[in-house]
């Protein structure tokens, strides 16, 4: 089963990192751990699942979804919280800009730890 | 807000492909190997299938080793699909200018991800990479001896017997 957020009473005010219309993600500084939160339905990762999250989506060959005779939705799955995922092609799009701003947003804040933050406690401790 | 990012993620995730890519590589050429060592245990040449159990274990213990970096560094490490192997050959010399092709597909390879991580700025997975830039010389050493072996003796019964015998004293010195 997937971890829902309002279920847990242990994450403690998480930040949004970024959102799109109907999807959006959020930072738990507590837990150590990221929320998406995607048509009402809210789903904890740990760093690696996320990326590996990310990974899967932008993998998804659109061209053969758009070509294909079949239903235009993917199925994926994560193993870290027993479920599937069918989204249709609207939704990888809209998860896919969610991704990328995301990761914009975390790349930024790993630069701010690396050149402000951490350097700062070097620079003081000597 | 804290890096998180960092603390449980080192590599980048082009890095991390592309190491998961090695392995499957590095899985490969053992596979490769070891149906080279079947093919020469039975047809007799015994020091030849001895040499080649030898590098499949090798080129195992590679795979492992790139397997515990990534896993080491908190990236998941994908346990790969290997794909067909040729198993037959028309010759034992075949076998081996084939064992020398594939160690110099496996280096070009390693040498792409070396490129690969100073482009990336990775200077930690750059300087794991350091021992198998070593051994690739080892490896492409021995595999280029052993077909040498054949240019000296030729590859007639009497010369396949002398090669059997010298097979498995082939040893690299690291250029002393």
């Amino acid at each position: 089963m997937s971890e829902n957020i309002a279920a847990s009473n242990t994450i403690t005010s998480p930040e949004v990192l970024f959102q799109t219309s109907n999807a959006s993600i959020s930072q738990c500084d507590a837990q150590g751990k990221y929320i998406l939160t995607f048509a009402e339905d809210q789903i904890v990762f740990r760093a690696c699942e996320l990326i590996s999250f990310r990974r899967k989506i932008q993998k998804i060959d659109l061209t053969q979804l758009f070509a294909s005779d079949t239903p235009d939705v993917e199925i994926i799955s994560m193993p870290h919280c027993d479920r599937l995922f069918v989204f249709t092609i609207q939704e990888i799009l809209e998860l896919r800009d969610l991704f990328a701003g995301t990761f914009a947003m975390l790349e930024l804040n790993s630069l701010i730890h690396k050149e402000i933050i951490r350097k700062g406690v070097l620079i003081k401790s000597n | 807000m804290k890096d998180i990012i960092r603390s449980q993620s080192v590599l980048k995730e082009e890095i991390i492909e592309r190491i998961n890519k090695q392995i499957k590589i590095e899985a490969t050429s053992s596979s490769a190997y070891l149906a080279m060592a079947g093919w020469c245990d039975v047809r007799g040449y015994d020091n030849c299938a001895k040499f080649f159990f030898k590098q499949s274990d090798e080129e195992r213990g590679h795979q492992l080793k790139f397997f515990h970096y990534l896993a080491d560094m908190e990236a998941e490490a994908a346990s790969p699909t290997i794909d067909e192997v040729e198993h037959e050959f028309s010759s034992l010399k075949a076998v081996f200018e084939k064992a020398l092709e594939n160690e110099i597909s496996v280096t070009e390879s390693i040498h792409d991800l070396v490129r690969m991580a100073r482009k990336a700025g990775d200077i930690a997975t750059e300087e794991f990479l350091r021992w198998f830039v070593q051994e690739q010389i080892e490896e492409e050493f021995v595999a280029r001896k052993c077909v040498e072996l054949f240019d000296v003796f030729g590859d007639e019964k009497l010369a396949i017997g002398m090669i059997e015998e010298r097979i498995l004293s082939i040893s690299y010195d690291g250029g002393e």
